[in-house]
């Protein structure tokens, strides 16, 4: 009992996912300032530490304005459904050498369906706002989660191709430095569809700014809009957390085994995405449909074919 | 439970999210106020590309008459509580522009605002400071000012 | 092309077999010449437009009530050749014979001014393929608010119900667009505007299906100030409050423009040290706008680095603005007959500051972005302007530049001391987004060279005694002007700037001004760009052509 409260509400359940919201958000806002040449949240707390949990507390207890024309308990209930969604491959990632909450053989199955349907939830909240510029944030994210899918579907396959199981504890037990460098382009073709997916620079198509307002979210205010957010971080978390499972080994590292690790690998990944996040534009539509097809999609299943190459060759020893 | 309470409404004056909407020149400074040296964010401040989550309504400046509607339909979008800031001469009685025959001479009397911050444009660090006593209304509780009256109530947009 | 080296002498002869009161030399690149008849304008257009001068700057209608006449002035350009020709016709005032014919048909730039002067002074322009109004709040459609006689003050007095019609016809927009466009189909109407992160006061009725644009319809007027009436209430220096106001980017440069009209009129030659502290102030104006220019054009594509990168280096530029002038952006520092104020020779510190600040970011601004492979990807194939395009829609400024039109007034017709400044025409060959991109940083580091040039000069003329900072920075313009009529044109930082002056006897304020800004031609664009062409570049292509909405309203 103790431990089911535990691990529901407190790790890795609702309070670690708001943490992590919480945190996430502060470090994006920190750690893009100076890239911005800027200094970021500052006066909150230490190092404006504070801000981000202001800013979502304030978002949590504003208004939620309810547009006339939508259906209102569709239009309040689907955020929280996408909170849900996005939280619920917490149980199966294993955080801590005590592996995960649900220690099932088709952990990376559960773990890609249920990142792969968090897109059409958001599909349907731009659908049901009746507001022109989230329709077609919707169609946009729809449009592109369909082509980013195929490519983060077949190279999160990898390493359950090379190491013949779908239970993640097993992978993260067989990950090895040198199954870390056979896997070194799958974790790359990860990467770059994990920034379709979760739609940020250069794919941040379905909530450009300039272009759609900001697509999907552009009706939701308060807590719908704080619901959205915290879904969108805690996906962050899930999508982070399965390129640490699948390709670095998750919570092992040096010296110690511990979530801290896996902290770090998560947070590393983070980094990259924002340093990117700065420094790129973003493309187009056509652009990014032809690149995900032309390319991503070809490139992933030839890395599909080394994988099973190497293991045939290379990897035999497991 | 007060004390809970009482820290979201501190959350509320400390994060204050701007709308994105832009009426006259003094917008010029507000970006400035977001740049490198002043960087607005610094105190929380933030711009949100959707009516819907700001906090702040800015009048930037002078309010022509074509885009007054457009204005009180943005302070119609917000979600409560939200306050208004005007910025600059002109939105107090149309500074400079006091005798030209577009510009509205007096928007803070259909819009009443909270702050107002002196100007023509009012340097970044005057709209930092300004926005810091909206941070200040908020936190002794006083309501906003345009909930409390003025002629958009009456007007159709 | 035709028209190449025709002298100035030719097109007299060309004209001359119209009626006209005269013809007389004007300046230096200029023809002046007034029609007899105002049926003989599409005569001497065609003529005109044959010896190559494609373009019409501007269309600028003077009321003058005693004498029962409005009187028509075009402003015909040649971009490259430095030929220009003023054309004025009389036309009678009531509005029932307040007609002309139009000269978009044979030169599509005059379409909006024509537009323009139908809703600011109730002209007809026959023929006009869409005579609607534009710029005017719906409450002045049908009024001629910029007539001497409109009694403003009478039309205010009903403030709300002014709004009403404002609103009224916003909502019957609105139902229109909603209900009776395609109810079936995916066409909608998205009004990109006003209230858009990317768009600025502006309105863009954008007619999609889906993602696909089929047209653009800009709706202008957000922040109609009436500049051009307003000045008529101020005496010749306070009119320079309004004049900068144009667009606050680069202000000084519009100063510059009003002044040197105004010193023409009453007939004053400024020092020579006025003159290159105008070359440094307004370089100074111009790379503060570059740089939002720069900085905007890739917000459009979602990326803000380069806008706080720029406001950082702009900063200092403004930092020399406020030291010299008191304020950063409201400089008001250019006066008919100089400079404002004497200048401190101190200042130079801060300048240098500013120059070494640019000097050690510039290079990373170029490796990162400039040449950044995203951008030319994304911006290399939308928005082409040819050449001939740039030319029939008088583009100016680093958007013809781009295109590959060879026009910089800074050298077409040295004002200042720009005939001192070594400078050369950048240009680009494509027209395309990331070409007018290119153009506007290329100039940015041209500006810096002319600052260092312009500061050099003034120091040396300071250290020789040549310059005296504390008392050459103005001569003395009488508070009362002579009758008069001038144009001046200056290089800003969007295009060109012409300012049409009208004075009357012993005035104390100016009796008409008009300000021909570039934006108005950049919008007028919008909608051969972006048909046919995705949601995606609109806010690309709208940033790119560097319109700036002060500007585009007045
Ligand atoms: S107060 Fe001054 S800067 Fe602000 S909008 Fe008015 S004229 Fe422009």
């Amino acid at each position: 009992m103790i431990d089911a409260f535990i691990s529901g509400f407190l790790f890795p359940g609702v309070l670690y996912a708001l943490v992590w919201t919480v945190g996430l958000f502060w470090f994006f806002r920190k750690f893009m300032a100076p890239l911005h040449k800027r200094v970021g949240p500052y006066y909150n707390g230490p190092h404006g530490s504070y801000q981000t949990l202001f800013d979502l507390s304030k978002l949590w207890t504003k208004e939620s304005i309810t547009p006339t024309g939508v259906n209102p308990y569709l239009f309040s209930t689907m955020p929280l459904i996408a909170v849900i969604v996005a939280m619920l491959p917490n149980v199966v990632i294993p955080w801590t050498n005590n592996g995960p909450l649900l220690n099932t053989p088709y952990g990376l199955l559960i773990l890609v369906v249920l990142v792969g349907i968090e897109p059409f939830l958001l599909f349907l909240i731009g659908f049901g706002s009746d507001n022109k510029y989230s329709f077609l944030g919707a169609i946009r994210v729809l449009t592109q989660a369909i082509s980013f899918e195929t490519a983060f579907f077949l190279s999160a396959l990898a390493p359950a191709l090379l190491f013949s199981t779908l239970n993640l504890s097993k992978i993260v037990e067989s990950v090895s430095f040198v199954s870390f460098l056979i896997l070194l382009p799958s974790l790359i073709l990860y990467f770059i569809s994990l920034l379709g997916l979760l739609e940020q620079p250069p794919f941040n198509i379905p909530d450009a700014e300039q272009e759609v307002v900001y697509g999907f979210m552009t009706e939701y205010s308060g807590t719908g809009y704080f619901m959205l957010q915290l879904a969108k971080f805690v996906e962050f978390m899930a999508v982070f957390a399965g390129a640490g499972t699948l390709f670095m080994g998750a919570y092992r590292g040096i010296f110690f085994d511990s979530y801290l690790w896996f902290f770090i690998k998560m947070v590393s990944i983070a980094v990259i995405m924002i340093t990117i996040r700065a420094a790129t534009p973003r493309i187009t539509m056509e652009q990014m449909l032809h690149f995900s097809w032309r390319y991503l999609v070809p490139l992933s299943l030839l890395n599909l074919a080394w994988v099973m190459f190497a293991k045939a060759m290379i990897f035999t020893g497991v | 439970m007060l004390k809970i309470l009482d820290f979201f409404e501190y959350a509320k004056s400390e994060s204050l999210w701007m709308a994105h909407f832009c009426t006259g020149c003094c917008s010029l400074e507000m970006a400035a106020a977001m740049g490198p040296r002043y960087d607005w964010e610094r105190y929380g401040y933030m711009p949100t590309p959707t009516p819907r989550q700001a906090d702040i309504l800015m009048i930037t400046g002078l309010v022509s008459k074509k885009i007054l509607p457009a204005l009180l339909r943005t302070y119609a979008q917000m979600g409560e509580p939200k306050y208004v800031v005007a910025l600059g001469a002109c939105s107090f009685d149309g500074g400079p522009y006091n005798d030209s025959l577009s510009v509205i001479k007096n928007p803070t009397e259909i819009l009443p605002a909270d702050v107002f911050i002196a100007g023509c444009p009012p340097k970044p660090e005057a709209i930092i400071e300004g926005l810091e006593q909206v941070k200040a209304k908020i936190k002794a509780g006083i309501p906003s000012a345009a909930s409390q009256g003025g002629l958009w109530k009456e007007m159709e947009f | 092309m035709e028209g190449d080296g025709v002298l100035m002498d030719y097109i007299k002869n060309t004209i001359s077999d119209i009626p006209t009161e005269y013809i007389e030399d004007y300046k230096q690149n200029w023809l002046k010449c007034k029609l007899k008849d105002s049926k003989d304008i599409l005569t001497i257009t065609e003529k005109l437009k044959k010896l190559g001068l494609r373009s019409i700057s501007t269309i600028s209608p003077t009321d003058f009530p005693n004498e029962n006449k409005i009187e028509m002035n075009y402003f015909f350009e040649d971009l490259q050749n430095r030929k220009n020709c003023w054309v004025k016709c009389d036309i009678p005032r009531e509005f029932d014979k307040c007609k002309i014919d139009s000269i978009t048909p044979i030169m599509p730039s005059a379409n909006w001014h024509e537009r323009e002067a139908y809703s600011m002074f109730g002209v007809d322009f026959i023929n006009h393929p869409d005579l609607r109004p534009i710029i005017v709040s719906q409450d002045y459609y049908g009024k001629a608010p910029y007539r001497a006689d409109f009694d403003w003050r009478a039309h205010e007095a009903n403030q709300l119900n002014n709004l009403k019609a404002i609103v009224d016809d916003f909502k019957s927009d609105e139902s229109k667009n909603e209900k009776i466009l395609d109810p079936l189909g995916s066409d909608t109407m998205l009004n990109w505007g006003p209230t858009h992160p990317a768009s600025g006061p502006i309105r863009l009725k954008v007619h999609c299906d889906g993602e696909k644009v089929i047209s653009v319809d800009p709706e202008i007027g957000y922040v109609w100030r009436a500049l051009e009436d307003l000045v008529t209430r101020k005496d010749f220096i306070g009119a320079i409050v309004a004049v900068e106001r144009l667009c606050f980017m680069d202000n000084i440069n519009s100063m510059t423009g009003y002044c040197m009209a105004v010193e023409e009129i009453a007939g004053v030659e400024i020092t020579p040290f006025a003159k290159w502290m105008r070359v440094l102030l307004g370089e100074c104006a111009r790379v503060s706008s570059h740089f939002m220019g720069l900085g905007n054009f890739f917000n459009t594509m979602g990326l803000h680095t380069l806008m706080l990168w720029n406001m950082d280096v702009r900063e200092y530029f403004l930092d020399v603005l406020e030291s010299y002038s008191g304020a950063r952006i409201a400089t008001a520092a250019i006066e008919p007959g100089g400079v404002r104020y004497p200048l401190d020779i101190s200042i130079f510190k801060e300048l240098q500051a500013a120059i070494d600040k640019f000097d050690s970011v510039i290079g990373d601004i170029e490796a990162i972005f400039v040449k950044n492979p995203t951008m030319k990807l994304r911006a290399s194939k939308v928005g082409i302007i040819s050449k001939n395009e740039a030319i029939d829609f008088a583009l100016s400024g680093p958007v013809a530049r781009a295109s590959g039109v060879k026009t910089d007034i800074r050298l077409d017709e040295p004002y200042a001391a720009y005939n001192e400044v070594k400078m050369d025409y950048i240009t680009a060959q494509n027209g395309s987004a990331a070409d007018r991109f290119r153009v506007i940083f290329e100039e940015l580091k041209q500006s810096v060279d002319i600052i260092r040039q312009a500061k050099q000069k003034i120091e040396e003329g300071v250290a020789s005694g040549e310059f005296d900072p504390q008392k050459d920075h103005m001569v003395k313009v009488p508070k009362k002007l002579p009758a008069g009529e001038a144009i001046s044109r200056v290089e800003w930082a969007r295009g060109e700037v012409l300012m049409h002056l009208v004075t009357t006897e012993k005035a104390k304020s100016p009796y008409r001004l008009k300000m021909r800004a570039p934006s108005f031609n950049h919008t007028m664009m919008l909608n051969r760009l972006l048909a046919d062409k995705t949601l995606s570049d609109i806010p690309l292509v709208f940033g790119s052509m560097y319109i700036c909405q002060g500007d585009l309203d007045r």
